[in-house]
């Protein structure tokens, strides 16, 4: 907040943006591309080796930025929230819409060889998603009433749920996995995995953004926008998945 | 220097999405002056091997869609005139808004690797499958230069959405807006829907070359076509993303010019709302030799036409605001005035292709590709380089050198005509193919290429004349007076040129009666 010698004006910086797109470049298309297409595993290792600390080095300014209000609030995110998620709902769409086409002009759905899918890891991941919404549901009502520790417990708890969540689609991926079916076996392997994964990149970043609101927490900081904000995305994040289970899993 | 890579302000990320705009635009530039020399003559070997002639194509498209139109019109633009117009300190977003111009600066970065990396992309910028995903070239880096670039757009239209509705001025309504303010709220709405379906494509398209999936594998149980839909269902609503904000300026600048308010604003508006509902229903007319039953074809021909009826209103409202106006003509007036052939012959010229049974006949002809670079490359160019000139005073508070102004746009502006007039010809009279690296089965069509390839030095001339003089003017220009148009809009008449961090010296609040176009 230094004032500019000669004119007199200051203009508001962050070096948080910029180490975020540089390390988005260096995280994500540069090693993919030196792995899968120039099948160098070494260059791959060193970009993630540069991107992934310039990626959480601006992420952490960002957060500590947020949290401490360094720069204009305008108080904008909670209705700015929902316009993204439009967006979202759209990448979805894109990717039901491409199944529903591959699905509904197939002359046998599941195509010969797909294995039985079975239905209790999905239901249990269900009841695990939809009770860590109702967890941190909790968790902004003890922050309103100010009681900082059940904030931080109830959390803490929904992390642990959003986690299990993952490693039970883990453990599903590898038993799928075991027994032969894997994005390349047929049209149903890549739509299966396609659509179950990118929502659980989704239930990743939600856990992220969790992450970012526990660790300042922990040190008495919160910023209450973000906090709701984290929320409405995991609940967004909870209601694509009844769609990712009635359409892959039960239909 | 600091200043400018660490800043939040949206100026001066308006100004970091212009040069990154435009050295998009300039490499981009030099692509298609390279496919013009090789086309010059039928197997004329300018390329090394054609793989590097698809090169050329490539960059040439995915640079000026993604690289220089939607980021000069909803980076540049947005970034520097939003925030002024409506009478706001900054966007919602400060530092959402500098990740994004960062975000789309690294795609421009995949982007240009593509001049140093072995095996770059060769799939156009529509990366249709088979070709894309069975190629030896680099496909992921086209995926992630959409990547990059659209969560940039997606990000920008979140801000810029969230600004316009809640942070306008005390006392500024909806029917008080600019013109732009409404034609860029309309094409961000469309690019905040539409980005993500491309995303998804392109994702399931890196997924199939890298990741041994079969979405677009028709020998197992893909669907090759369903890329195409999902591509078209984006690019062909991309083009008012484009065509929208590139009609709003075009309105500043023949508002002000001609003295006179825009004619009849609420159909004019009405007209912007029209599109964001019909831009969604007419992709598939880039798919009508693609194979599907007639009656889509006759749907879709349908909702294509009637995408004329709002745009017709807009170009109505364009001729009315200059009707008894008070003209100043000078280089922005220029470039604004010449809009009005180019949505002539751009927009009439989309009628027959708009026909399936004429569609079929002249689909992937020189007619189509000259067709929407009128429209949406001319055009659209036409509109930024316009309203560069328009706010270059608000920009630099400096005035922009009008005699190489409009030498750059006569040399321009004829170079275009001289380039697409023999395509159009060639196209209709030949069946001249888009695209294509040697064309010795045609050998009736060399002199139209010859034409066109000197139009396109005339435009190289003209473009390299303009940067020099914007260029030169930045540093060296007279100094200009505060409000060097007599425009009426908030950014003019309450705020300094350059307007200093915070915009206004004190927040402004507008009465009932005003309105932006309130000339005296």
């Amino acid at each position: 907040m230094s004032a500019h010698a000669t004119t007199g004006q200051h203009w508001d910086t962050s070096t948080a943006p910029l180490l975020v797109a540089v390390g988005c470049l260096l995280t994500v298309p540069l090693p993919f591309a030196s792995y899968f297409q120039y099948h160098s595993l070494g260059m791959a290792v060193g970009f993630l080796g540069i991107g992934v600390p310039t990626l959480l080095a601006g992420i952490s300014v960002w957060v500590k930025e947020g949290v401490n209000q360094k720069h204009d609030q305008f108080g904008y995110s909670q209705m700015a929230l929902p316009i993204f998620i439009t967006s979202e709902v759209l990448i979805f769409l894109g990717l039901f819409v491409s199944y529903w086409a591959v699905r509904l002009w197939a002359p046998l759905w599941p195509p010969a060889g797909s294995p039985h899918i079975g239905t209790t890891i999905p239901i249990i991941m269900t009841i695990l998603l939809v009770t860590s919404s109702y967890t941190y549901h909790v968790a902004e009502g003890k922050l309103e009433e100010g009681d900082m520790g059940g904030f931080k417990s109830m959390l803490g708890l929904t992390m642990l749920l959003g986690f299990l969540f993952l490693g039970l689609s883990m453990f599903e991926y590898s038993h799928l996995i075991g027994e032969g079916f894997t994005p390349s076996s047929n049209i149903f392997g890549s739509a299966f995995y396609s659509i179950t994964g990118f929502h659980a990149a989704h239930v990743l970043v939600g856990l992220c953004t969790f992450l970012a609101v526990l660790l300042p927490a922990l040190n008495g900081k919160t910023n209450m926008d973000f906090v709701k904000c984290a929320g409405v995305y995991w609940h967004f994040v909870d209601i694509v998945w009844f769609f990712v289970v009635s359409q892959i899993y039960f239909w | 220097m600091k200043e400018w890579i660490f800043t939040t302000d949206h100026k001066r990320v308006g100004i970091l999405y212009l040069i990154g705009s435009m050295a998009a635009f300039a490499v981009a530039g030099i692509m298609a002056l390279l496919i013009r020399a090789e086309q010059f003559n039928p197997g004329l070997g300018v390329a090394s091997e054609p793989t590097q002639y698809n090169t050329w194509l490539y960059f040439h498209g995915a640079a000026m869609i993604l690289g220089f139109l939607i980021p000069g019109l909803t980076g540049w633009a947005a970034n520097y005139l939003i925030p002024l117009m409506i009478g706001a300190k900054d966007v919602a977003f400060p530092r959402l808004n500098a990740l994004s111009v960062w975000l789309f600066w690294m795609g421009i970065v995949v982007a240009l690797l593509t001049f140093v990396i072995p095996d770059p992309p060769d799939i156009m910028w529509t990366g249709y499958p088979p070709y894309s995903v069975k190629t030896a070239g680099n496909t992921a880096f086209y995926v992630f230069t959409v990547h990059l670039i659209g969560f940039s757009s997606i990000l920008g239209a979140v801000n810029f959405i969230t600004t316009i509705i809640y942070m306008r001025a005390p006392g500024m309504g909806w029917k008080q807006l600019n013109v732009f303010v409404w034609s860029l709220l309309t094409g961000l709405i469309i690019q905040l829907i539409f980005v993500p379906v491309l995303a998804a494509a392109v994702t399931l398209l890196l997924f199939d070359k890298y990741l041994g999936t079969h979405f677009f594998d028709a020998s197992a149980g893909g669907d090759t076509l369903l890329y195409q839909n999902l591509f078209w269902f984006y690019s062909h609503p991309a083009v008012y993303v484009i065509f929208l904000p590139a009609m709003g300026l075009l309105f500043e600048i023949v508002s002000t010019m001609s003295k006179n308010r825009p004619f009849n604003y609420n159909a004019l508006v009405a007209g912007m709302i029209g599109i964001v509902f019909i831009s969604g229903e007419v992709w598939v007319h880039h798919l009508f030799t693609s194979g599907m039953p007639d009656w889509i074809r006759v749907a879709q021909m349908v909702t294509t036409l009637m995408i004329s009826v709002p745009v017709g209103i807009m170009v109505m409202s364009l001729w009315g605001t200059i009707y008894k106006g008070s003209i100043t003509y000078n280089t922005a007036m220029y470039y604004g005035a010449s809009c009005f052939l180019l949505l002539l012959l751009g927009g009439l010229t989309g009628i027959p292709l708009a026909m399936a049974p004429l569609d079929l006949h002249i689909h992937g002809t020189s007619f189509v590709h000259a067709h929407f670079h009128f429209i949406m490359g001319i055009f659209a160019a036409f509109t930024v380089f316009g309203s560069v000139y328009f706010y270059f005073p608000k920009m630099t508070g400096k005035m922009c050198n009008e005699t190489l102004g409009k030498l750059s746009f006569w040399l321009n502006f004829i170079g275009v005509n001289v380039t697409f007039w023999p395509l159009f010809y060639i196209g209709i009279a030949f069946g001249m193919p888009r695209r294509y690296y040697d064309y010795s089965r045609i050998p009736e069509a060399t002199p139209y290429h010859h034409i066109a390839t000197y139009g396109a030095i005339m435009v190289g001339l003209g473009i390299t004349l303009m940067l020099v003089n914007w260029v030169y003017s930045a540093i060296k220009g007279p100094k200009a007076p505060e409000n060097p148009w007599r425009s009426a809009s908030l950014e003019w008449t309450h705020a300094v040129s350059p307007p200093p961090h915070g915009n206004f010296a004190s927040p402004p609040t507008v009465s009932s009666d005003w309105t932006p176009y309130n000339y005296k």
